[in-house]
Protein backbone atom coordinates (compact mmCIF):
# COMPACT_ATOMS: atom_id res chain seq x y z
CA UNK A 1 0.00 0.00 0.00
CA UNK A 2 1.39 3.54 -0.79
CA UNK A 3 0.11 6.51 1.03
CA UNK A 4 0.72 10.65 0.33
CA UNK A 5 1.35 11.82 3.48
CA UNK A 6 4.34 13.58 2.73
CA UNK A 7 2.54 15.63 0.36
CA UNK A 8 -0.65 16.21 2.00
CA UNK A 9 1.48 17.40 5.69
CA UNK A 10 3.63 19.23 2.82
CA UNK A 11 0.45 21.37 1.63
CA UNK A 12 -0.51 21.66 5.16
CA UNK A 13 2.66 22.26 6.39
CA UNK A 14 2.42 20.84 9.40
CA UNK A 15 5.86 18.69 10.88
CA UNK A 16 5.78 14.93 11.84
CA UNK A 17 5.82 16.30 15.25
CA UNK A 18 2.84 18.46 14.79
CA UNK A 19 0.59 15.47 13.02
CA UNK A 20 1.34 13.03 15.76
CA UNK A 21 0.63 14.95 18.07
CA UNK A 22 -3.13 15.93 15.88
CA UNK A 23 -3.71 12.35 15.79
CA UNK A 24 -2.25 10.95 18.87
CA UNK A 25 0.10 8.45 17.90
CA UNK A 26 4.48 8.81 18.13
CA UNK A 27 6.23 10.20 15.47
CA UNK A 28 7.75 7.15 15.13
CA UNK A 29 4.77 5.79 13.08
CA UNK A 30 4.28 9.10 11.08
CA UNK A 31 7.85 8.24 9.96
CA UNK A 32 7.21 5.01 9.03
CA UNK A 33 4.06 5.28 7.31
CA UNK A 34 5.66 7.80 5.09
CA UNK A 35 8.66 5.53 4.52
CA UNK A 36 5.87 2.55 3.26
CA UNK A 37 6.98 0.88 6.34
CA UNK A 38 4.25 0.81 8.13
CA UNK A 39 0.43 -0.12 7.09
CA UNK A 40 -1.56 1.84 9.60
CA UNK A 41 -4.93 -0.10 11.28
CA UNK A 42 -8.08 1.01 10.04
CA UNK A 43 -8.79 3.67 13.24
CA UNK A 44 -5.51 5.49 11.98
CA UNK A 45 -6.59 5.59 8.76
CA UNK A 46 -9.85 7.32 9.58
CA UNK A 47 -8.08 9.29 11.87
CA UNK A 48 -6.06 10.68 9.04
CA UNK A 49 -8.45 11.02 6.75
CA UNK A 50 -10.55 13.32 9.12
CA UNK A 51 -7.80 15.19 9.66
CA UNK A 52 -6.73 15.93 6.21
CA UNK A 53 -9.94 16.29 5.59
CA UNK A 54 -9.92 13.73 2.35
CA UNK A 55 -11.53 10.21 1.76
CA UNK A 56 -8.89 7.60 3.12
CA UNK A 57 -8.61 6.51 -0.80
CA UNK A 58 -7.13 9.42 -1.54
CA UNK A 59 -4.71 9.36 0.87
CA UNK A 60 -4.30 5.19 0.41
CA UNK A 61 -3.87 3.45 -2.40
CA UNK A 62 -3.33 -0.47 -2.92
CA UNK A 63 -0.52 -1.33 -5.25
CA UNK A 64 -0.59 -4.38 -7.52
CA UNK A 65 1.24 -6.64 -5.02
CA UNK A 66 -1.28 -6.19 -2.29
CA UNK B 1 -4.92 3.61 21.43
CA UNK B 2 -6.26 0.58 24.26
CA UNK B 3 -3.87 -2.18 24.67
CA UNK B 4 -4.45 -5.44 27.09
CA UNK B 5 -1.66 -6.99 29.30
CA UNK B 6 0.90 -4.19 29.23
CA UNK B 7 1.38 -2.26 32.51
CA UNK B 8 1.41 1.69 33.05
CA UNK B 9 4.61 3.38 32.00
CA UNK B 10 5.68 4.03 35.27
CA UNK B 11 5.67 0.39 36.18
CA UNK B 12 9.19 0.27 33.62
CA UNK B 13 10.83 2.05 36.11
CA UNK B 14 10.00 -0.05 38.99
CA UNK B 15 10.72 -3.08 36.79
CA UNK B 16 14.50 -1.70 36.12
CA UNK B 17 14.81 -1.08 39.87
CA UNK B 18 14.17 -4.73 40.39
CA UNK B 19 15.84 -6.10 37.61
CA UNK B 20 19.19 -4.82 37.13
CA UNK B 21 20.60 -5.08 40.78
CA UNK B 22 19.10 -8.46 41.19
CA UNK B 23 21.15 -9.30 37.82
CA UNK B 24 24.51 -7.33 39.20
CA UNK B 25 24.15 -9.70 42.29
CA UNK B 26 23.81 -12.69 40.77
CA UNK B 27 26.90 -11.84 38.08
CA UNK B 28 29.01 -10.99 40.94
CA UNK B 29 28.05 -14.12 42.69
CA UNK B 30 29.13 -16.35 40.01
CA UNK B 31 32.42 -14.16 38.70
CA UNK B 32 33.30 -14.78 42.98
CA UNK B 33 32.09 -18.06 43.06
CA UNK B 34 29.92 -17.58 45.98
CA UNK B 35 27.16 -19.73 45.96
CA UNK B 36 23.87 -17.70 46.84
CA UNK B 37 21.92 -20.91 48.00
CA UNK B 38 24.16 -19.94 51.50
CA UNK B 39 22.43 -17.01 52.32
CA UNK B 40 19.14 -16.20 54.07
CA UNK B 41 18.06 -18.82 56.14
CA UNK B 42 14.54 -19.31 57.52
CA UNK B 43 11.31 -21.13 57.54
CA UNK B 44 9.47 -21.92 53.89
CA UNK B 45 6.48 -23.84 53.17
CA UNK B 46 7.05 -26.32 50.22
CA UNK B 47 4.42 -28.08 49.10
CA UNK B 48 6.45 -30.72 47.82
CA UNK B 49 10.29 -31.07 49.02
CA UNK B 50 12.85 -33.94 48.44
CA UNK B 51 16.71 -33.61 49.21
CA UNK B 52 18.81 -35.93 47.94
CA UNK B 53 18.18 -40.04 49.75
CA UNK B 54 15.13 -38.36 51.57
CA UNK B 55 11.80 -39.82 51.20
CA UNK B 56 9.42 -37.02 49.44
CA UNK B 57 7.14 -35.16 51.54
CA UNK B 58 4.54 -32.64 51.20
CA UNK B 59 2.57 -29.70 52.20
CA UNK B 60 5.79 -28.82 55.45
CA UNK B 61 7.77 -26.01 56.70
CA UNK B 62 11.46 -26.78 55.86
CA UNK B 63 14.89 -24.65 56.37
CA UNK B 64 15.70 -23.31 53.18
CA UNK B 65 18.23 -20.37 52.50
CA UNK B 66 16.30 -17.62 50.51
CA UNK B 67 18.99 -15.63 48.65
CA UNK B 68 18.56 -17.73 45.13
CA UNK B 69 14.74 -17.66 45.88
CA UNK B 70 14.52 -14.02 46.51
CA UNK B 71 16.70 -13.13 43.44
CA UNK B 72 14.81 -15.36 40.73
CA UNK B 73 11.62 -13.48 41.94
CA UNK B 74 12.90 -10.06 41.27
CA UNK B 75 14.91 -10.79 38.16
CA UNK B 76 11.31 -12.93 36.70
CA UNK B 77 9.53 -9.62 38.07
CA UNK B 78 11.58 -6.64 36.90
CA UNK B 79 11.93 -8.40 33.67
CA UNK B 80 8.43 -8.78 33.29
CA UNK B 81 7.84 -5.25 34.20
CA UNK B 82 10.45 -3.64 32.18
CA UNK B 83 9.62 -5.30 29.38
CA UNK B 84 5.46 -5.02 29.06
CA UNK B 85 4.83 -1.71 30.61
CA UNK B 86 3.83 0.73 27.84
CA UNK B 87 6.40 2.83 26.49
CA UNK B 88 5.44 6.56 26.74
CA UNK B 89 4.62 7.20 23.34
CA UNK B 90 3.26 3.11 23.23
CA UNK B 91 0.51 3.26 19.76
CA UNK B 92 -0.26 0.46 17.27
CA UNK B 93 3.69 0.56 15.26
CA UNK B 94 5.49 -0.09 18.35
CA UNK B 95 2.76 -2.84 19.65
CA UNK B 96 3.35 -3.99 16.17
CA UNK B 97 7.69 -3.84 17.10
CA UNK B 98 6.58 -5.75 20.66
CA UNK B 99 4.90 -8.54 19.00
CA UNK B 100 7.57 -8.89 16.47
CA UNK B 101 9.86 -9.00 18.84
CA UNK B 102 8.67 -11.56 21.60
CA UNK B 103 7.96 -13.76 18.58
CA UNK B 104 11.91 -12.70 17.68
CA UNK B 105 12.85 -13.52 20.81
CA UNK B 106 10.90 -16.53 21.48
CA UNK B 107 12.60 -18.77 18.40
CA UNK B 108 15.50 -17.59 19.47
CA UNK B 109 15.14 -18.96 23.07
CA UNK B 110 13.86 -22.28 21.69
CA UNK B 111 16.37 -22.24 19.50
CA UNK B 112 18.96 -22.07 21.68
CA UNK B 113 17.52 -25.13 23.66
CA UNK B 114 17.08 -26.96 20.63
CA UNK B 115 20.94 -26.70 20.12
CA UNK B 116 22.16 -27.44 23.66
CA UNK B 117 19.67 -30.63 23.60
CA UNK B 118 21.41 -31.79 21.11
CA UNK B 119 25.24 -31.25 21.67
CA UNK B 120 25.53 -30.86 26.00
CA UNK B 121 24.76 -33.41 28.27
CA UNK B 122 24.69 -33.94 32.23
CA UNK B 123 24.99 -31.16 34.71
CA UNK B 124 26.23 -28.23 31.77
CA UNK B 125 22.32 -29.48 30.27
CA UNK B 126 20.83 -28.46 33.30
CA UNK B 127 22.42 -25.14 33.99
CA UNK B 128 21.07 -24.62 30.58
CA UNK B 129 17.67 -25.28 31.88
CA UNK B 130 18.40 -23.19 34.52
CA UNK B 131 19.43 -20.17 32.69
CA UNK B 132 16.35 -20.68 30.56
CA UNK B 133 14.41 -19.56 33.19
CA UNK B 134 15.16 -15.82 32.11
CA UNK B 135 16.67 -15.99 28.71
CA UNK B 136 13.31 -15.43 26.76
CA UNK B 137 12.76 -11.88 28.92
CA UNK B 138 16.39 -10.65 28.40
CA UNK B 139 16.12 -11.74 24.49
CA UNK B 140 12.83 -9.98 23.99
CA UNK B 141 14.26 -6.94 26.32
CA UNK B 142 17.27 -6.41 24.24
CA UNK B 143 15.73 -7.01 20.72
CA UNK B 144 12.48 -4.67 21.41
CA UNK B 145 14.63 -1.80 22.89
CA UNK B 146 17.24 -2.46 19.74
CA UNK B 147 14.64 -2.08 17.61
CA UNK B 148 13.16 0.75 19.39
CA UNK B 149 16.98 2.50 19.41
CA UNK B 150 17.31 1.86 15.75
CA UNK B 151 13.76 3.67 14.76
CA UNK B 152 14.21 6.64 17.07
CA UNK B 153 17.34 7.20 15.43
CA UNK B 154 16.98 6.51 11.86
CA UNK B 155 13.14 8.64 13.09
CA UNK B 156 15.72 11.78 14.29
CA UNK B 157 17.90 11.51 10.83
CA UNK B 158 15.49 13.03 8.98
CA UNK B 159 14.55 15.52 11.18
Amino acid sequence: MTNNLKVLRAIKNISQEELAKQIEVSRQTINAMEKGKYVPSTVLALKLARYFEKPVEEIFSLETTD
Amino acid sequence: MKTHFLFPNKYKKIGWILFIPALIIVKLSIAFNINLDDYLKSNVFALYQQGILDKPSFFVVVKNNVADELLTICLIIGGILVCFSKLKNEDEYISKIRYESLVWATYLNYGIIIFFTIFLYGMPYLNVLFYNMFTLIVFFMIRFHYLIYKLNKSTSDDE
